[in-house]
């Protein structure tokens, strides 16, 4: 039996964080404050389960959270929002003239190519002026994944990013996503991130 | 006399809730409604000590009050409501652990406490409280749950262990661990800051 074993001592050491916040039973609290009334030690604990409590109770990792978040995308080296289309292109280039990828690179130029003209006005709603927010459902993301990538990659990226698919595979093997707009940078950083894509890019940034 | 965390205090009564269940039960949208107001922001930290992905996190609450929507016929009334909607996402929360692992690199909980500037500018109890997440962070999610479960929301290891599906010793010994590490991971020491 554990009581054989258990020193009054240990028993009040386990209860003290709920005895500081006022958890116990009757039977449990008045054993624990005969324990007290001799024992500095658990005085002084008791002492301390008390600022944690105070100190849980401020404590908001929500906000550090959201702050580190914010702070990631700050401080990325690529922001890809509304970017320059040389500039888009010139990390296009850079991508593609990696080794690794080089072998898809025919592909992913005339794709990309073909994305920049037309998906945009494929994707967006007919209506859509060119000053006007983008309609939830059109496409703002392009991502190319590894050849070798499994469908469940594929899935576990979306998810991730928080990306809804809007069509593909296209013919390249690309796919064109959309992701909330507050949450795009975060998302294409996320995407680069993943050693599966090979390729993610803004696409209405791109067309406009 | 030892005192109630303020969440205890915000707390509604658990005569509105039993209240609140019945009408959802009768599928009142409008009951269901506070109810998710009541919870949403609870639900929200609890799950934040067990998955880190925000997205995770808010699918983890909206198909935990899904379950809840779905089969609230099924709650009993043996336990607290609060423990049934607590062990629904404690459930949940920990498939969506399964399914997505928590990314290696993912240091928001962990957050830096070294690499800040110089502490002239800091107050301490900001130096405080990012020893505290640093030190959270370092406890496995299980611990965390239990810590966050005991000093925020204010429950009793026996209510704790129903969530969690544990024996109650479980609970003890685990918030007994995590209470060392925290105090451990404390900068300077404890005549500091109390």
């Amino acid at each position: 039996m554990e009581d054989r074993i258990r020193t009054p001592h240990d028993e009040a050491e386990e209860l003290l964080p709920w005895y500081a916040t006022g958890q116990l039973d009757a039977d449990e609290r008045s054993r624990l404050e005969a324990h007290l009334s001799e024992c500095a030690d658990c005085r002084s604990q008791l002492s301390i389960e008390r600022r944690m409590v105070e100190q849980f109770q401020a404590l908001t990792p929500e906000v550090n959270e959201g702050w580190a978040r914010l702070r990631r995308r700050i401080e990325a080296p690529v922001a890809p929002r509304r970017r320059p289309i040389a500039e888009a292109a010139a990390e296009f280039w850079h991508i593609l003239t990696r080794p690794a990828v080089a072998a898809l690179a025919t592909a992913q130029v005339a794709f990309v190519a073909f994305a920049a003209t037309t998906l945009p006005s494929m994707t967006a709603p007919a209506y859509q002026a060119l000053s006007s927010a983008p309609a939830p459902s059109s496409a703002n993301v392009i991502v190319m994944f590894r050849p070798e990538a499994t469908e469940f990659d594929i899935r576990g990226a979306l998810n991730a990013t928080g990306a809804s698919l809007v069509g593909g595979p296209t013919p390249a093997n690309a796919y064109l996503l959309h992701v909330p707009e507050k949450a795009r940078a975060t998302a294409l950083a996320k995407l680069r991130d993943d050693d599966e894509v090979t390729l993610a890019e803004p696409i209405d940034g791109v067309a406009s | 006399m030892a005192r109630r965390p303020r969440t205890g205090d915000a707390r509604p009564s658990g005569g509105h809730e039993r209240e609140l269940i019945e009408r959802v039960i009768r599928r009142d949208m409008a009951a269901f409604e506070k109810l998710y107001r009541i919870y949403q922001p609870r639900l929200t930290r609890f799950v934040s000590t067990l998955v880190q992905r925000p997205q995770l996190v808010e699918e983890v609450l909206d198909d935990t009050m899904m379950v809840v929507w779905d089969t609230a016929e099924s709650f009993r009334g043996t336990s607290k409501l609060s423990t049934w909607i607590f062990a629904i996402a404690y459930r949940k929360a920990l498939r969506a652990r399964a399914r997505w692992p928590d990314p290696v690199e993912d240091d928001s909980l962990n957050t830096r406490v070294s690499d800040e500037p110089g502490p002239d500018h800091q107050l301490r109890h900001n130096r405080l409280h990012d020893a505290l997440l640093a030190a959270m962070g370092s406890l496995s999610a299980d611990h965390r749950a239990v810590v966050d479960l005991t000093y925020f929301h204010g429950l009793g290891y026996r209510e704790i262990a129903e969530i969690m599906e544990c024996p109650v010793d479980t609970v003890k010994t685990r918030m007994f661990h995590a209470r060392r590490r925290l105090k451990a991971a404390l900068p300077g020491s404890f005549e500091d800051w109390m």
